[in-house]
C-alpha cells in the first residue's frame, strides 16, 4: 500500500511518514500541491494525505483539481484551522476523511487503512479486516482462510458492520438492514443477532456496542 | 423607542413641546383679535341704534316744533343697558327726557359719539343736533356701557372655546401627523429587530425616508466596520491556529515514534514526560483557540442555522469513544432529537469541552452519560458522570477562567467550563452545574430557551458582559 503525504512542514511531514512506515505503509512525500499533481500523475498511489496549508495552491485546491480530473484515489486531509468548517469543505470537495492536528500517529495509519479498506471494497468487493475476509460480493466470511458459515439475517448484520468498520452503526440502520425478511423482527432481534455474529467472530473481531448509539466493529490492532 | 419613552427622547414630544408654546400664543393672540372685532361690530351697531332713536326723536321735535311734551320715561338707571334720552332746546332749556345728560361738544360728524361718565355710570351717548328755525335742539340718547358683562363676556368665552378646541384639534392632527411621518421610521426599527443581529447584513434602504437614510447609512457602516472585524478576529484566530498546531503535531508525532524506538528505553520516562507535556500544551492552545474563537467578537457573523442536537451528540460521543475505554469508562448517549438556532461549530466545542470534563474527572470504572432532548422549557443538552463531582460552594467558581479545583489530580486548562460557559451564553442557554442522580457525581445541563428573542436578549448580555 503507497502513500503520497503532502506535507509543507519538515518536522509533520518526517512524523508522519515514519508513523506510516512503521505502519507497514510505502511513504512518498511532496511538499506542495504542484509537486503532489505531478507525483500522483506519473505514479501509483493508493491514498494521498494531503494538509489543508499549503505554500501556494493549498490542499483544499489539490482536491478539487484531482476530483475534477476524475481521480479516485481516496484523500485524507490534514488541518490544523477550524475543525468543523474544514472537514464540511474538504468533504464537500470529495476528500474521504479528515483529520485535525495535532492527531495521534496510530490514529492516522488506522484511518489510512479504514480508506483504502474502503477503496478496495468499491473496487473488488473484497474486504480484509484483520484476520477477517469478507466477500461481499460473493456473501461469504473466511476467518484465516477458514469458511465461517452465517445465517442471511447473521450476513447482513456483519456486512453492515463490515462496510463501515470502526464507525457506529445505530441499531435503529441494523434493524432497518434485516428487516427486509418477511419473519417478524421481535424487539431485542439485533441484540440477538449481533451477538450471534460476535460469537461466530470469536477473537478475529472485536463488536463493541456503545450505549445508546449502536455498534461497532474493530479489527484487534494491526503490528 | 416605546418602552424607553421615559427616559430617552421622543420626536414625537419634542414635537409637540416645541410646537406648545408658538400655538399657545397663537391662541391668545387670535382670542384677543376675535374678541376686539367682535366688540368693534357690536359697538358699530349700538351706535346705530342710538343714532337711530335719536334721529326719530329729533324727527318728532321737528314735527311739532318747540311745544312737543315727551313723557318722562322712568327713572334712569345704571343697569347695563338700560336707555336714556335727553331733548335740549336752543336755550339749553330741557324740552324733554328723562334725565339731563351731559352735554357733548359737536364733532364732525352728526350724530356724534362719545363716551361719557355720569357719575359712577358710564355711558354711550349719541348726539344728533337738528336746526330749527328756532336754533339748535340737541337730542341725546345714551345707553350704559356694559364693558365686561353680558354680551361682552359672552363674546368673549366664545372666542375662547371656539380657539381652545381649535387648539386641541391642531394638536391631536400634528399628534396623529407625527405618527404618520414617522412610520418610515418604525419600518427601519422592525427592520432593525429583525434583523439577525450575527449577522450584520446591512440594512436595506429603499424604504427609507430620506431624512433617516443618514443614520442608516451610518449603521450601515457600523455594521460593515464590524463584520470586517470580527472576519479579521477570526482570521487572526485561524492563521494562530495554524501557526500553533502545525509545530506541535510535529513534535507530538516525533515524541510517538522515539518512544517506540528500542535505542530510546533508558530514556522512555523522560520521553513519556515531554510527551505528556505536549500534549497539555496542545490541548491548552486548542481550548485558547476555542475560546478566542467563542469571543462574540469573533462570532458576529457566525452562521447560527437550525440543528438538531442528536447528531450533535452522537458525533462527539463517536469521537470519544475510545479515549473512554482506554480510560476505562462506560460513554454512552442517551439522545432524542431536539432542535436548537446555533453554530454547530460552537456547539461542538460547548459539548466537546463537557464531555472532556467528565472523561477527566471520573475515575476508572465509572459511566458517563450524554444526553439530549426537548423538555417543556426547550431543548437541552446534559452530560452525566458518576465522578467526584464538584462541591456546592465551588460550582460557581469552575466557571470562571483558569479555575482549577483544588484536589484534582487530572491535568486541565480551567478554560473548559469557562468555554461552554461562553457559547450557552451566544445560544441564550444557561449552563447549570448539579449532582448526579443519589447526589453523586454531576450533571452538567446546558438549557437552551425555546424563543428567539430569548435568544435575543441573551445575546446582547452576552455581549455586553461576557463571562
Amino acid at each position: 500500500m503507497r502513500i503520497l503525504i503532502v506535507e509543507d512542514d519538515e518536522l509533520v511531514a518526517d512524523a508522519i511518514a515514519r508513523g506510516l512506515s512503521a505502519a507497514g505503509f510505502a511513504v512518498d512525500r511532496s511538499a506542495s500541491a504542484e509537486a503532489a499533481s505531478s507525483a500522483l500523475a506519473s505514479e501509483h498511489f493508493d491514498l494521498a494525505v494531503v494538509d489543508v496549508g499549503l505554500p501556494g495552491a493549498d490542499g483544499l485546491t489539490l482536491v478539487r483539481r484531482l476530483r475534477a480530473a476524475g481521480t479516485l484515489l481516496p484523500v485524507l486531509i490534514l488541518t490544523a484551522r477550524d475543525a468543523l468548517a474544514t472537514r464540511v469543505e474538504a468533504l464537500d470537495l470529495g476528500a474521504d476523511d479528515f483529520l485535525m492536528k495535532p492527531f495521534e500517529l496510530a490514529e492516522l495509519a488506522a484511518r489510512c487503512r479504514a480508506l483504502i479498506r474502503r477503496a478496495h471494497v468499491n473496487a473488488n468487493g473484497q474486504l480484509s479486516l484483520g484476520r477477517l475476509r469478507i466477500d461481499v460480493a460473493g456473501r461469504q466470511l473466511r476467518i484465516d482462510d477458514a469458511v465461517v458459515e452465517l445465517t442471511g439475517r447473521e450476513w447482513l448484520v456483519l456486512e453492515c458492520l463490515a462496510l463501515n468498520a470502526g464507525k457506529i452503526v445505530s441499531k435503529d440502520r441494523l434493524q432497518q438492514a434485516i428487516a427486509s425478511f418477511d419473519q417478524a423482527l421481535t424487539p431485542n432481534a439485533v441484540e440477538v443477532y449481533v451477538s450471534r455474529v460476535r460469537s461466530k467472530l470469536g477473537n478475529a473481531a472485536l463488536i463493541r456496542a456503545v450505549r445508546g448509539l449502536g455498534y461497532r466493529l474493530d479489527e484487534p490492532a494491526a503490528r | 423607542m416605546t418602552r424607553d419613552a421615559g427616559r430617552s427622547p421622543s420626536i414625537r414630544r419634542r414635537l409637540l413641546l416645541f410646537l406648545l408654546p408658538p400655538l399657545i400664543a397663537l391662541m391668545l393672540i387670535s382670542v384677543y383679535a376675535n374678541y376686539r372685532a367682535a366688540m368693534v361690530f357690536m359697538r358699530a351697531a349700538n351706535d346705530e341704534r342710538l343714532a337711530d332713536l335719536a334721529i326719530a326723536l329729533a324727527a318728532e321735535v321737528k314735527a311739532n316744533g318747540m311745544e312737543v311734551r315727551f313723557p318722562s320715561g322712568s327713572q334712569p338707571t345704571a343697569r347695563p343697558g338700560a336707555l336714556s334720552y335727553s331733548i335740549l332746546g336752543p336755550d339749553g332749556r330741557q324740552l324733554g327726557g328723562n334725565t339731563p345728560l351731559p352735554v357733548v361738544p359737536p364733532g364732525k360728524s352728526n350724530p356724534t359719539f362719545a363716551d361719557v361718565q355720569s357719575g359712577s355710570t358710564p355711558l354711550r351717548v349719541a348726539t344728533y343736533r337738528l336746526r330749527t328755525s328756532a336754533g339748535p335742539v340737541t337730542v341725546s340718547v345714551a345707553q350704559v356701557n356694559d364693558p365686561g358683562t353680558g354680551s361682552a363676556h359672552y363674546i368673549l368665552a366664545s372666542a375662547w372655546l371656539i380657539d381652545f378646541i381649535q387648539l386641541d384639534v391642531i394638536l391631536i392632527i400634528v399628534w396623529i401627523g407625527v405618527h404618520f411621518g414617522l412610520k418610515p421610521l418604525l419600518a427601519v426599527r422592525r427592520q432593525i429587530e429583525a434583523h439577525e443581529t450575527r449577522e450584520l447584513k446591512p440594512l436595506e434602504l429603499h424604504d427609507v425616508p430620506a431624512e433617516v437614510r443618514p443614520l442608516v447609512d451610518a449603521l450601515n457602516l457600523l455594521f460593515d466596520m464590524l463584520r470586517e472585524a470580527a472576519a479579521s478576529q477570526r482570521r487572526f484566530v485561524a492563521d494562530t491556529a495554524h501557526q500553533l498546531r502545525t509545530p506541535i503535531a510535529g513534535l507530538l508525532g516525533q515524541l510517538e515514534l522515539l518512544m517506540r524506538e528500542p535505542q530510546a528505553a533508558p530514556l522512555a520516562e523522560r520521553l513519556a514526560a515531554l510527551h505528556d507535556g505536549t500534549t497539555r500544551l496542545a490541548h491548552s492552545a486548542n481550548q485558547l483557540l476555542t475560546l478566542a474563537r467563542a469571543d462574540p467578537s469573533a462570532t458576529l457573523s457566525d452562521q447560527f442555522e437550525k440543528l438538531d442536537l442528536k447528531v450533535l451528540v452522537e458525533r462527539i460521543v463517536e469521537a470519544n469513544v475510545d479515549r473512554a475505554t482506554r480510560a476505562g469508562l462506560d460513554l454512552g448517549a442517551e439522545a432524542s432529537s431536539a432542535h436548537v438556532t446555533g453554530s454547530a461549530r460552537l456547539l461542538e466545542d460547548l459539548l466537546g469541552n463537557l464531555v472532556d470534563n467528565a472523561l477527566k474527572y471520573t475515575p476508572s470504572g465509572g459511566h458517563v452519560t450524554v444526553r439530549c432532548g426537548a423538555s417543556s422549557q426547550g431543548a437541552y443538552l446534559e452530560v452525566e458522570d458518576d465522578g467526584p463531582g464538584i462541591p456546592q460552594a465551588e460550582r460557581a467558581q469552575v466557571r470562571q477562567r483558569f479555575y482549577r479545583s483544588a484536589g484534582v489530580s487530572a491535568d486541565g486548562t480551567g478554560l473548559g467550563l469557562a468555554i461552554v460557559d461562553e457559547i450557552a451564553a451566544q445560544h441564550g442557554a444557561i449552563l447549570a452545574i448539579d449532582s448526579g442522580p443519589g447526589g453523586r457525581g454531576t450533571r452538567m445541563r446546558v438549557n437552551f430557551e425555546t424563543s428567539v428573542t430569548a435568544r435575543r436578549r441573551a445575546e446582547r448580555v452576552g455581549t455586553a458582559n461576557p463571562v
